[in-house]
């Protein structure tokens, strides 16, 4: 049996509360500047989204599909191509060696971090392994040229690290396709981590595999989080996984944080109506109770709703939120949301089932 | 009597793959058996991790692999007979089919609404386009839509969850009895995944169509199935009342798919926070 997977005291709890968050970032705005039949458009896709993630946390961020998750972590990742720019803000790291403010950095400065102090397990990850060569030239390929170690110093290095991943070496002589989908999955985050990065962000790492596969994928992610004391940005729609797994949870809707919290918090007590309708339509084994979808439609990031992006589909909408957009304000202590109402009456949120 | 909507008798699939000297063979589906009832619509659902076999299952349910072993019978009649063109639209037009991943199921440069006028042709034999209309228009309300909001609009312009629930209105264009869906909400997140699901217990409820769902999320499957089956390497391991199964698994494998399911109730059970890290065994 697969042991619980949150086995370790919250780092939240334990941190030093003045210690300088690791990443912190600041009215972020990214848009795609898109054609769209002849007109120039942007696509917000990062509307002025600002967090901080600490030393040695999982952050998680959840949010619809389109709601904006993977254009936000690109840009922290300084990994965003056009037609994605960044408008306004800014994403700075204070690693261990320095401070680093990506959107300053050269191209050079930049790869320089990656690998070493920053990694990125992307979105149907397992495309970075060539289907014609064994596993052991991806690590040569992409890990040789970060580490100091040559020759048999260098496989020695692999080696011991898929071994403390509890993953067996043999599997460096595999090509791709005879590894299964979760053997793939966790082969790439052997990958990712082989240069004990500071920061590891991880876009839906898990959501194609099934439940088992699953568990042991973030069971590995977990474990190297402790081991290295790194710091995870998780990225996934699936709130099963960011209740068991992440320490601070953040909510995007259409572009926009709405909610952050401790994981427990947002959980027990959301104080967005987004979060809540979200939380409370989850379907549970043994719960037979009938649960009710969001009506509507997530909002076009073309040409979003005026003030609050969610008033559309707000059963809790007053006047005010389709005039002005709510500002993300700190209600609980490290809770904060971005929902007029709540500020005026943190009870009037409450789960909608 | 009047037969069965489906069963499914001893089937098999063996799949042989490579050269003669290094030939592989897969037992894909070992020796699955099972009935869904003509009057009593219901959603039976199929469980297993991934090469478990499932998809190859729904495969020769739809007709589109035919079975190594055993028989498969729709409404009675052998699904090998139906070889003509003629017999197989007519098995189309019965049972249906929806994939998992929405935007792979609609070519991008083409408008959504195409799709579902050329189902209505092919299989209502809607001669006008205001007969085609009238149609496409009726299964599009019936999940949630309507011709109006999807008319003209291209995939990339549809949200995953309008775009599953278009699907599924194709699906419905020809007024089927049975459903195969395979994965239908793997790719679509917490909100949605809600709206295809209770569309589904709709479809069973007012309008007696069957489904088959094939999933690896328990919670949706102990939401809306009826009956549900466990496969694990080609076998079915375990099958039975869904909520029943589900609540007390017997079956080692089931068991061990049950315990690997993410609670979020569970996820605070233990204040505090303590216990050995898992090894990352499966
Ligand atoms: N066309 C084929 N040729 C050879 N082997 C195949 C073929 N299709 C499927 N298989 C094999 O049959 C087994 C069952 O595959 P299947 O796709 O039915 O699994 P599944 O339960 O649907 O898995 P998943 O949950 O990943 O979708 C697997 O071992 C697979 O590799
Ligand atoms: N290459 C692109 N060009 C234009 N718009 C894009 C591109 N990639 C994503 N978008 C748009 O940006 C928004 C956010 O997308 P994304 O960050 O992928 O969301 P998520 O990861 O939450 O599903 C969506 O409206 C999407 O359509
Ligand atoms: S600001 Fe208004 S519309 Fe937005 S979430 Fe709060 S109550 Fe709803
Ligand atoms: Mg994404
Ligand atoms: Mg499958």
């Amino acid at each position: 049996m697969i042991a619980d997977l949150r086995s370790i005291p919250s780092s939240v709890e334990l941190r030093a509360p003045q210690a300088a968050p690791l990443l912190s970032v600041d009215r972020l705005k990214a848009y795609y500047k898109v054609k769209l039949f002849g007109i120039d458009r942007e696509v917000r896709a990062v509307d002025d989204v600002s967090l901080k993630i600490n030393r040695n946390e999982i952050y998680g961020l959840a949010g619809e599909s389109s709601s904006g998750k993977s254009s936000l972590i690109k840009t922290i990742a300084g990994a965003i191509r056009p037609p994605l720019r960044v408008v306004e803000g800014s994403v700075r790291f204070s690693f261990k060696d320095g401070e680093r403010d990506i959107y300053k950095l050269s191209p050079q400065e930049l790869s320089a971090i990656r690998w070493s102090h920053l990694s990125y397990i992307m979105q149907g990850s397992m495309s970075v392994l060539n289907p014609v060569r064994r596993i052991k030239h991806a690590f040569a390929d992409f890990a040789l040229p970060h580490v100091a170690a040559k020759g048999a110093d260098f496989t020695h290095l692999v080696e011991g690290h898929l071994k403390r991943l509890h993953l067996d070496p043999a599997v460096l002589q595999a090509y791709p396709h005879e590894l299964s989908g979760g053997m793939r999955q966790r082969v790439t985050i052997a990958l990712a981590t082989i240069c004990s990065p500071e920061f590891i962000i991880a876009d839906e790492p898990t959501t194609a595999l099934d439940v088992i596969v699953q568990k042991g994928v973030l069971a590995m992610i977990r474990e190297i989080q402790q081991e290295f004391g790194s710091s995870v940005l998780f990225v996934t729609h699936d709130m099963a996984v960011h209740a068991n797994l992440t320490d601070r949870l953040g909510i995007m809707y259409a572009g926009r944080l709405v909610e952050e919290g401790r994981t427990r918090d947002v959980f027990k007590r959301p104080l967005h109506p987004y979060t809540a309708h979200l939380i409370s339509s989850l379907p549970r084994i043994g719960d037979e109770a009938p649960k009710k979808a969001l009506e509507g439609s997530p909002p076009s990031l073309a040409d979003p709703p005026p003030g609050c992006r969610f008033h559309p589909r707000c059963p809790l909408a007053i006047d005010i939120c389709r005039r002005e957009a709510p500002p993300m304000v700190e209600l609980l202590p490290g809770h904060r949301t971005a929902c007029h109402v709540a500020q005026a009456d943190p009870a009037r949120v409450r789960p909608v089932a | 009597m009047k037969p069965n909507l489906l069963d499914v008798e001893h089937v098999n699939k063996i799949f042989t793959r490579g050269g003669f000297v290094s030939r592989r063979v897969t037992h894909a589906v070992n020796d699955v058996s099972f009935s869904l009832a003509a009057d009593k619509p219901e959603v039976f659902t199929i469980i297993g991790e991934s090469g478990s076999g499932k998809t190859t299952l729904a495969g020769m349910i739809l007709n589109s692999l035919t079975p190594t072993g055993g028989q498969i019978r729709f409404r009675g009649r052998d699904l090998r007979e139906i070889r003509s063109r003629r017999d197989r639209l007519e098995f189309m037009s019965h049972v249906q089919a929806i994939f998992q991943n929405p935007f792979d199921a609609f070519n991008p440069l083409k408008r959504v609404d195409r799709y579902l006028f050329s189902a209505a042709k092919r299989f209502m034999e809607c001669r006008t386009p205001a007969a085609a209309a009238e149609r496409v228009d009726e299964s599009l309300h019936k999940v949630g839509l309507s011709l109006a909001e999807v008319q003209g609009r291209y995939p990339h312009e549809m949200s995953g969850g309008q775009l599953q629930r278009v699907a599924i209105a194709r699906a419905l264009v020809s007024n089927p009895s049975l459903i195969v869906a395979d994965e239908p909400v793997s790719m679509i997140d917490a909100s949605l995944r809600m709206t295809v699901i209770n569309l589904f217990k709709k479809l069973r409820d007012e309008f007696g169509v069957s489904i088959i769902y094939i999933t690896h999320d328990l919670a949706t499957a102990y939401y809306i199935s009826d009956r549900l089956i466990i496969m694990q390497k080609g076998r079915v391991v375990e099958g039975g009342d869904a909520r029943t199964v589900l609540a007390a698994p017997q079956h080692p494998y089931s068991i061990k798919l049950r315990q690997a399911v993410l609670s979020v109730d569970d996820a605070w059970r233990d204040d505090s926070f303590t216990g050995g890290m898992p090894a990352t065994a499966t």
